[in-house]
């Protein structure tokens, strides 16, 4: 009986140690990577002027796959600073590697979903977002020079016209289709613009599955926590197998049911 | 069939292909405002109306006043009707 109270009590206190523990890292991380990132995105606006002569001198580049890059660059910083704290897992990305141009779609959890881009092996993608990120100030210039899509407030016409710019010049879009980020952890219900460009411009569309973010930071919490994020590409579909006027409803639901399907099986704990 | 049936058939047709909650699809929901569709949500709901009843409505005038979902059962009812009535 004695051996057994002091079994439990040692477990007790091994878990009030790590409940500490846990709190600690979790005030560490936050005093650091917010202040790190704000520091970061100022070098990252201060270099961009010599980046961009430098860039458009040696690659002769066309500005907006510049930007594009620079992005992913700064992204990758995103991701250094955040990997004290964060596990990051990419699975199947370098399929991206081979179809380019090609629409991108991923659900969403997170403000820190479109950092996570930066995981991708590919950088020239332009981003087609609601407005809102469109009203943070240090990143506006940017997202306007790399072509993003305010699919909030852009006329469906002016969409076309930008994404067939884009597409033309081997570039890739990514949307995330449920609009907003999910406050459950389920996929919501699917706005259908990026299917229909699939379909429009016959390029493939692959979906993106993420897992995690959302325990680092979710909707309506402000400070972040440790999290194992993981991003998996899945196969690549072909809008040319669903034909008709509905074709692009019907690939809308079948590539919903995969993702579905994925996203629940990136949430079961590793055996 | 009756306008009841008509009714029943939208909302499933909706509920199903544009994956709306069945317990927000009430006549006075707004299709932007308490439905959250948009421009392209509408273009898709043309064609599974199209598909559900088997008629052509992309190229009317009055799908272009549509706002909400009771103007939807309206607008179908009186199309049906008027087949109906032309058949």
């Amino acid at each position: 009986m004695m051996l057994f109270e002091e079994l439990l009590s040692k477990e007790a206190r091994l878990e009030a140690f790590s409940r500490f523990h846990r709190r600690i890292v979790i005030i560490v991380m936050n005093a650091t990577v917010f202040p790190l990132l704000i520091i970061w995105t100022a070098i990252s606006i201060l270099l961009f002027p010599f980046s961009w002569i430098i860039w458009i001198t040696v690659n002769r580049w066309p500005t907006e796959r510049i930007v594009r890059h620079f992005i992913w660059i700064y992204g990758r910083g995103w991701l250094i600073i955040m990997s004290p704290f964060v596990r990051f897992k990419k699975e199947k990305l370098d399929i991206l590697k081979e179809r380019a141009p090609a629409i991108l779609i991923a659900n969403h959890l997170s403000f820190f979903d479109i950092y996570c881009m930066a995981l991708l092996p590919v950088y020239d993608i332009a981003f087609a977002i609601r407005s809102w990120p469109f009203r943070m100030f240090w990143y506006r210039p940017f997202m306007g020079l790399a072509n993003y899509l305010d699919v909030e407030h852009q006329s469906w016409e002016k969409i076309i016209r930008s994404a067939k710019r884009i597409i033309e010049r081997k570039g890739s879009l990514l949307f995330f289709p449920e609009g907003h980020r999910s406050r459950n952890g389920r996929l919501g219900r699917f706005y259908s613009g990026a299917f229909r460009l699939a379909a429009d411009f016959g390029i493939p569309l692959i979906p993106l599955c993420i897992a995690g973010t959302n325990d680092l930071l979710p909707p309506h919490r402000w400070w972040l926590k440790p999290a194992s994020i993981r991003l998996r590409a899945l196969s690549p579909v072909d809008p040319r197998e669903f034909s008709g006027s509905s074709g692009h409803m019907e690939m809308k639901k079948v590539v919903k049911r995969a993702m579905e399907e994925t996203l629940l099986e990136m949430r079961r704990p590793a055996q | 069939m009756n306008d009841l049936e008509i009714v029943e058939i939208i909302n499933t047709a909706l509920a199903r292909e544009l994956e709306l909650d069945p317990a927000r699809l009430t006549p006075e929901a707004s299709l932007f405002d308490d439905l959250e569709l948009d421009s392209l949500d509408l273009v898709d709901m043309v064609i599974v109306l199209e598909q559900a009843f088997n008629f052509k409505i992309r190229e009317e005038e009055e799908v272009r006043s549509i706002r909400t979902l009771g103007d939807i059962h309206q607008f179908v009812i009186r199309k049906k009707h008027h087949l109906e009535g032309n058949s």
